[in-house]
């Protein structure tokens, strides 16, 4: 280090200078515009390249698969399918009652979610004492790993010795014959969209909060003095105030909706099924895409399905979006 | 607002928290292996297998008998350690250098034999008299040209029963006249309909339970040597034995290896569970306080088998030579034995079932049981099944069909249907 220091300082900037004079206007013209154009990309550019290379690369790269045969079971069948796995894809059973499923505990699920996280945020805006503790507090479902809780999950509603159905038997449901979860689409549904609730709810409320936190206070007070109680302020001040943060949450757990996977697999009494039950009950698309490829070995037709999610979500995020803007009175 | 917006970055600064510790608990990948570490002229060999294949001794003695290999023993979950291999020989990239595979899965390798070393390159070949005959046709691939596994264990079958349970509902309790009770699965179903009789508690774990058992007994399974679906001939004979089961009441109605069923265990949920000679192990480890309340005898019906594993060696591994010898040291009889005796494998080299070793071997757990002895009959005896390329989605949809039928969402006497049309689904899927 104290070498390096001692090095004369003077001696060397002198001809760079010298140098640099010569050529100042230009070469300074050049730099300018080089700073002023070319790095503000270059600086953004390293979320692009990882963009493209975790995200469009496999997008395209599905794309292309969707349309080839790809059987890993049979290394004969390769080529160019065309359509055909999308043609197969409409005629397919299992693809439909997945499509049913995704979107029944997606709405399970989202739905009472936000809801719920606003109310939650609501209650949190207020003065409590010990306000960060509740504030961490609601956040602690989201930091457990989703694998652990589900499993907790999964022996909650377990048909024997299950603490759901012991809370049923409680007010007099089942104490008989105790409900199977598993066996029936709206109790499995239940189950599931209980288990995504759980996690996200707190989460979502702690946006909403931080979103609240930013509305000024003296709105609140006008609209008290002119008698609008909690529930007016709530949703005529409030729910507008954060329409932003709505919408981005809407948009987000859509996609994680329609994506829903870990918890339905976890909840399989026999994960290497990869069924969603006995008879498909709750078996949502991304765990037909990884049953297709990874249990029937037909990487093609997975990743046409894949596409078609795809597009689903794409569709699906839009007009949510769409209507989420119109519910906050819609300027945009 | 200044302070909000502290707290706001409060908030954000515990949700990245968060998700850190969430990347943190979910990133548990194991990769890497496979790479020889030139600098020592030391090579490393990744094992990939599941459970306890009874490998600890055996590494530390070929370590030490080689100083120049380093073995990586990489146990992992039955399924995950199936479906990483699957994806890694997709990839091109990242496979151990030797990976165990079962029998439930391979049929889906051995159609990927261009994946793997021909083993029989490396002179595997003049082991295939020391084989069961059916054990080292399995993992051959279809035009008999590339030997993708060497066996180590095959399962055999017979039936473990609870000999204090049996006794509290008035059966006999000693293994010879256990195995004289039930010739034929109807003798069993009568037994099993006394005992819930008499004790009104469930006599097995599940209908799917009986199914895989007497499917692996009928001479075809759900495929022909053609590749047809043949569900008339043994999958109905099964598909009627476990429906009959289920409509005399005597499933617990549990799913296999999940955690209900290993509570009943615990909670005395079934008194016989079909037992392959790996499930003893198991049991050992599910229920250690049963310790000598379990016996085995002979399953009705005959011989059979179910499951048992081969060590491959996939192709793009750098140390296919040295892999192979080690493949080939683990399945010498002094090893295979050494196997047997640590967790109760059984070879599949019928010349051990000779061995005075594996004959005279008591097992103390299960009330002293011969258990070289009991399982080695069973595995000797038998006719080789051939094993479809759809074998295993088939038995799923198979098995889904059975598990309605327990939750009681299809009735019994509409459930055959049901299953060929399932099973049709899965043949063409």
């Amino acid at each position: 280090m104290s070498l390096t220091r001692s090095a004369p300082p003077a001696a060397s900037p002198e001809p760079a200078q010298r140098r640099a004079a010569k050529s100042a206007p230009k070469q300074r013209n050049w730099l300018h515009r080089f700073d002023n154009k070319r790095v503000p990309y270059l600086l953004i550019s390293p979320f692009f390249l990882l963009f493209a290379i975790f995200g469009l690369f496999p997008i395209v790269f599905n794309g292309i698969v969707a349309l080839r045969n790809w059987r890993l079971d049979d290394p004969t069948l390769t080529g160019w399918a065309g359509l055909a796995n999308f043609e197969k894809l409409i005629h397919d059973e299992a693809f439909w009652n997945a499509l049913g499923n995704t979107f029944g505990i997606f709405i399970l699920a989202t739905v009472p979610q936000l809801l719920i996280a606003l109310m939650v945020a609501n209650l949190l805006n207020r003065k409590l004492r010990g306000n960060t503790w509740w504030r961490v507090g609601v956040l602690l479902p989201y930091v457990t790993p989703v694998a652990a809780s589900t499993l907790v999950f999964a022996v909650f509603f377990a048909r024997d010795n299950g603490m759901a159905n012991w809370l049923l038997s409680l007010v007099g449901f089942g104490q008989d014959t105790p409900l199977d979860w598993r066996a029936y689409k709206w109790s499995s549904w239940i189950a599931i969209a209980t288990m995504v609730n759980w996690k996200w709810i707190g989460y979502n409320a702690l946006l909403y909060l931080s979103a609240m936190q930013s509305i000024p206070k003296d709105v609140y007070e006008a609209a008290a003095v002119d008698g609008a109680g909690p529930w007016r302020q709530l949703w005529r001040i409030t729910v507008p105030m954060i329409q932003p943060v709505l919408i981005f949450t809407v948009v987000l757990s859509t996609i994680g909706g329609l994506q829903l996977f870990n918890e339905p697999m976890l909840f399989e009494e026999n994960p290497a099924a990869a069924s969603g039950g006995s008879n498909g009950q709750w078996q949502t698309i991304a765990q037909l895409i990884y049953k297709v490829g990874w249990k029937d070995l037909n990487l093609g037709y997975a990743a046409a399905m894949s596409w078609a999610l795809f597009v689903i979500i794409l569709i699906v995020a839009a007009l949510n979006a769409l209507a989420t803007n119109r519910l906050g009175g819609g300027r945009r | 607002m200044e302070r909000f917006a502290k707290r706001g970055v409060a908030l954000v600064a515990a949700g990245l928290a968060g998700s850190l510790v969430l990347a943190g608990c979910s990133g548990q990948d194991l990769e890497g292996g496979g790479s020889d570490n030139a600098s020592q002229g030391q090579i490393t060999l990744k094992v990939n297998f599941w459970g306890d294949m009874g490998l600890d001794k055996l590494k530390t003695q070929y370590e030490k008998d080689n100083p120049n290999v380093k073995i990586v023993l990489n146990s992992g979950e039955y399924n995950a350690q199936h479906e990483d291999l699957q994806k890694k020989l997709v990839a091109g990239t990242g496979a151990p250098d030797i990976s165990a595979v079962d029998e439930g899965f391979i049929v889906q390798f051995r159609g990927q034999s261009d994946k793997f070393v021909n083993l029989l390159d490396k002179g595997a070949s003049s082991y295939e008299a020391k084989y069961l005959p059916w054990k080292w046709q399995q993992s051959l691939s279809t035009d008999k040209k590339t030997q993708i596994g060497l066996g180590t264990d095959v399962g055999g079958l017979a039936m473990c029963y609870r000999s204090d349970l049996f006794k509290a509902a008035g059966l006999p309790t000693d293994r010879e006249s256990v195995s004289k009770l039930w010739t034929t699965w109807d003798d069993f179903i009568n037994v099993g309909k006394q005992y819930v009789d008499k004790t009104g508690k469930k006599f097995v774990d599940s209908g799917t339970n009986m199914f895989n058992p007497v499917l692996a007994q009928q001479p075809q399974g759900f495929y022909d040597e053609s590749e047809q679906l043949q569900m008339d001939a043994g999958p109905k004979v099964a598909f009627d034995v476990a429906m009959k089961t289920i409509d005399a009441g005597l499933s617990a109605n549990l799913a296999s290896f999940q955690p209900n069923w290993d509570q009943g265990f615990k909670k005395d949920q079934f008194a016989v569970l079909a037992c392959p000679a790996w499930m003893l192990g198991h049991i050992q480890t599910t229920a250690p306080n049963q310790k000598g309340k379990w016996d085995i005898a002979t399953i009705p019906g005959g011989g059979g088998n179910w499951g048992g594993s081969w060590w491959t060696i996939p192709k793009q591994g750098k140390n296919a030579d040295e892999a192979y010898k080690f493949v080939e040291w683990m399945v010498q009889p002094a090893q295979q034995i050494e196997v047997f005796k640590t967790v109760g494998n059984l070879p599949s080299q019928p010349a051990l079932y000779k061995d005075p070793a594996v004959l005279e071997y008591k097992k103390e757990f299960m009330s002293n049981a011969p258990t070289g002895q009991i399982f080695a009959s069973t595995a000797e005896g038998l006719k080789p099944q051939y094993l479809g390329k759809k074998n295993g989605p088939t038995r799923v949809a198979v098995e889904n069909v059975i598990t309605r039928v327990q939750q009681g969402s299809l009735k019994s006497n509409a459930a055959w249907p049901e299953a060929v049309k399932a099973a049709q689904k899965a043949a063409t899927s």
